[in-house]
C-alpha cells in the first residue's frame, strides 16, 4: 500500500471527502479494462471513501448511452468515443465530456480471416493487391464508428494504399462478438482489443496482420471518461477515482506476478469470461501471430509506465480529432487545441497523480512518429489533418486547386 | 396509475379518506384495518405509496411504520387528528414521509402525495449513501485487521502484506475483502 503523507483517512474525514461515494463504473470485456477492475475489486478505492460498482456493458454504443444518461458515473472508454460525444458526431446531441486519465497504451490489432490466409493474403502487399484486383469488396469490422479501432484500421489500410471508405466495406461489431462473426464468415478482417484477436489466433480462425503499436508505438487507447457535469459536480470524487486507478495501474506493473494474477482475475465470468490462456500471453507481451511468428513485443499493452500512460496529453486527444477531420466525420476544422483543453482534465489528473506519489509530467504535448513516417506533436492539427494522400475531406475542391 | 395501499386505523370515520381519494381520481388497490404484519402485506400488494388514516397514531402503528421502512421501504403518508408535536416527531422518526393533520380535501391530495414521494426519494438516496459509507468503513477495518495478522504470520511489512493478499485474491478471482475474511477466519481457527 502506498500511503500518502496525509494518511488515507484524511481524504475520508476532511474537506477533500468525495461528494459521491458509490460510483457506477462501466467497462467493456477487454484486457485493457484491467486497471479499472483491479481498482474496484482489490481495495484501491476504499481508503479514499469510494465504492466502485463495476457495470459490464454489451457494446460501446450502450456504454456511451449509459454514460451520457448518468446511469454510469464514469467508464473505461475509447478515446474516439468521448470526443465523438463531445463534438456531437454520430447522430447524438453533443454533451460536454471529460477525459480524466489514460488507462492504457498499445495492445490492439488488425487481423485477417483464415480464408484470406488460404488465398495467400498474409502480408500488407498481398492484401493491397487482393483489394485492388478482386471484384468483391472485403468487409472489415471495427468496434465503434469513431472509436480507436476504426482509426487504427483506417490509418493502417491507408498507409498501404487502401482507401478504407472506398476500397473495402466497414462494419461495427462489439468486441466480444467478433469471433462469432468471423466464424460465420461475415467479416474478412477486424480491428479489436485483446483478448479477442488472440482468441481468434488460438482457435485457428485468423491471424494477426499488424499490431496497433506497429502503427504508433505507445499510442493512446482507452481513457477514463465521464461527463464534464460529473467532474464539476463531484470534483473530490473525480480526483479520488483517478488516485485509486493510478495506484491500481502501478500495482499491475509492479512485478511479473502481479501482471499474471491480474490476467487470472480478468478471465473470471463477470469480467472477460475467457480462458486465461487467451489473455495472459499478449497481456505480458508474448505475441504469436498465427503465421508461425512469435515475439516479445517491446510496446505491449501497458497501464502505467511511471505515469506516462496515464497523463491525458492534449496532443493525444487532438490526434483523434485530426483523424475525424481526415475521414470526413468532421466537416470543418474544430478549434483543436481549445476542444482538447476542455476535454482533457490535466488539472484533475496532475492533482491526483501528485497525491499518490506519481510524478506528473510537466508537458501537455508529446511527439510521436507513426508507421508512415509522419510526426505528430500537436503543433499544426489542421495542417496535419490535410497532409494525408488518402482521405475523405468533404471540401476537396480548394485542396485540389492548391496543387 | 399510482398504486395505493390504504390502512384504516380509525373506528369512527371509516371511509373518509377513501371517499376523498375516489373523488380525486385515485384508485385504492388494497384496503384494510391495522394489521400485525404490514411489511408482508406491502410485499404482496407492491403499492407505490401507503396511506394511513388514524385518529391518533399509537405504538402499534409506529411499530408497523418502522418495520415497513426497514424491510419494504415506501413513501408513507399519515392522515390524523393528532396535533401533539411530540407524536408528529415520533411519526417522522419512524419513517413517515408526510404527516397531515385534519382536513382531507380531494384537491389537496395530489400535491400531498407528490411531496411525500419526492421526500421519500431523497431520504432513500441519503440512506443509500450512508449505508455505502458504513460498508466502506467496515470493509476497510476488516482488510486492515487481516493485513495486520498476515504481517505477523509472514513477518513482512505492510506493503508486502497488501501485495500478497491482492495477488491471492486476483489469482482466485476474488475481491480483496473475501481474502481478508479468509485470513481472519483461518487465524481464529488456528488461534
Amino acid at each position: 500500500m502506498n500511503e500518502t503523507s496525509v494518511g488515507p483517512l484524511a481524504w475520508v474525514n476532511g474537506s477533500d471527502a468525495p461528494e459521491k461515494r458509490a460510483i457506477n463504473l462501466g467497462f467493456m470485456a477487454l484486457s485493457d479494462c484491467a486497471s479499472v477492475v483491479v481498482a474496484a475489486t482489490q481495495g484501491f478505492a476504499q481508503p479514499y471513501g469510494l465504492t466502485l460498482n463495476l457495470k459490464r456493458q454489451a457494446s460501446w454504443a450502450n456504454l456511451r448511452d449509459n454514460l451520457v444518461s448518468g446511469e454510469l458515473d464514469a467508464a473505461h472508454s475509447l478515446y474516439g468515443l468521448i470526443y465523438a460525444v463531445h463534438l456531437g458526431i454520430g447522430g447524438i446531441a453533443p454533451t460536454d465530456m471529460a477525459v480524466l486519465m489514460g488507462l492504457n497504451q498499445n495492445g490492439q490489432s488488425l487481423n485477417l480471416s483464415q480464408g484470406l490466409q488460404t488465398l495467400g493474403v498474409t502480408g500488407p502487399e498481398a492484401l493491397a493487391r487482393h483489394v485492388h484486383q478482386s471484384r468483391a469488396k472485403l468487409t472489415f469490422a471495427q468496434t465503434f464508428p469513431t472509436g480507436t479501432h476504426a482509426m487504427w484500421l483506417y490509418y493502417w489500410l491507408a498507409s498501404q494504399g487502401i482507401h478504407p471508405l472506398q476500397d473495402v466495406n466497414s462494419v461495427v461489431v462489439p468486441p466480444p462478438q467478433m469471433i462469432a462473426h468471423l466464424q460465420a464468415g461475415r467479416i474478412d478482417g477486424f480491428c479489436v482489443g485483446e483478448p479477442w484477436a488472440a482468441s481468434a489466433v488460438q482457435q485457428d480462425l485468423g491471424f494477426t496482420l499488424a499490431t496497433s503499436q506497429s502503427i504508433w508505438p505507445d499510442h493512446p487507447e482507452k481513457v477514463l471518461g465521464c461527463t464534464r457535469e460529473f467532474v464539476e459536480q463531484y470534483p473530490n470524487t473525480a480526483r479520488a477515482l483517478v488516485m485509486a486507478i493510478v495506484e491500481a495501474s502501478r500495482f499491475i506493473e509492479q512485478s511479473a506476478e502481479n501482471r499474471r494474477s491480474t490476467a487470472q482475475l480478468l478471465s473470471a465470468p463477470q469480467y472477460l469470461d475467457t480462458p486465461e490462456t487467451c489473455i495472459e500471453p499478449r497481456f505480458t507481451g508474448d505475441y504469436a501471430d498465427g503465421l508461425g511468428n512469435r515475439w516479445q513485443d517491446p510496446h505491449a499493452l501497458r497501464f502505467h509506465g511511471n505515469g506516462e500512460v496515464n497523463l491525458p496529453y492534449l496532443s493525444d486527444g487532438m490526434w483523434f480529432m485530426t483523424q475525424f477531420r481526415r475521414w470526413g466525420l468532421l466537416r470543418e476544422d474544430p478549434d483543436y487545441l481549445d476542444v482538447a483543453r476542455q476535454v482533457q482534465r490535466l488539472d484533475v489528473y496532475r492533482e491526483a497523480a501528485s497525491a499518490v506519489g506519481v510524478a506528473p509530467c510537466g508537458s501537455d504535448m508529446r511527439s510521436s512518429q507513426l508507421l508512415d513516417g509522419k510526426v505528430w506533436d500537436g503543433s499544426d492539427p489542421a495542417g496535419y489533418a490535410r497532409s494525408f494522400k488518402l482521405h475523405a475531406l468533404s471540401d476537396d475542391a480548394p485542396l485540389l486547386a492548391q496543387r | 396509475m399510482l398504486r395505493i395501499l390504504l390502512i384504516n386505523d380509525t373506528a369512527k370515520k371509516v371511509g373518509r379518506l377513501k371517499a376523498a381519494l375516489t373523488e380525486a381520481g385515485f384508485e385504492v388497490i388494497d384496503e384494510s384495518g391495522l394489521i400485525i404484519d404490514l411489511p408482508a402485506r406491502v410485499e404482496t400488494v407492491r403499492p407505490d405509496v401507503i396511506l394511513i388514516d388514524t385518529e391518533s397514531p399509537g405504538r402499534d402503528v409506529m411499530e408497523q411504520v418502522v418495520l415497513v421502512s426497514r424491510d419494504q421501504p415506501r413513501p408513507i403518508v399519515m392522515f390524523t387528528d393528532e396535533h401533539d408535536p411530540g407524536v408528529m416527531r415520533q411519526a417522522i422518526k419512524s419513517g413517515v414521509s408526510a404527516y397531515i393533520v385534519e382536513g382531507i380535501h380531494a384537491q389537496r391530495l395530489q400535491p400531498i402525495l407528490d411531496v411525500a414521494m419526492a421526500r421519500f426519494e431523497s431520504d432513500q438516496a441519503l440512506r443509500a449513501q450512508l449505508h455505502a459509507r458504513d460498508q466502506q468503513l467496515a470493509e476497510r477495518k476488516r482488510i486492515e485487521l487481516a493485513k495486520g495478522l498476515l504481517m505477523k504470520m509472514k513477518d513482512c511489512n505492510e506493503e508486502e502484506a497488501y501485495t500478497l493478499m491482492r495477488r491471492q485474491a486476483m489469482s482466485r478471482q476474488q475481491k480483496l475483502i473475501q481474502v481478508a475474511e479468509q485470513i481472519i477466519a483461518m487465524s481464529e481457527l488456528l488461534g
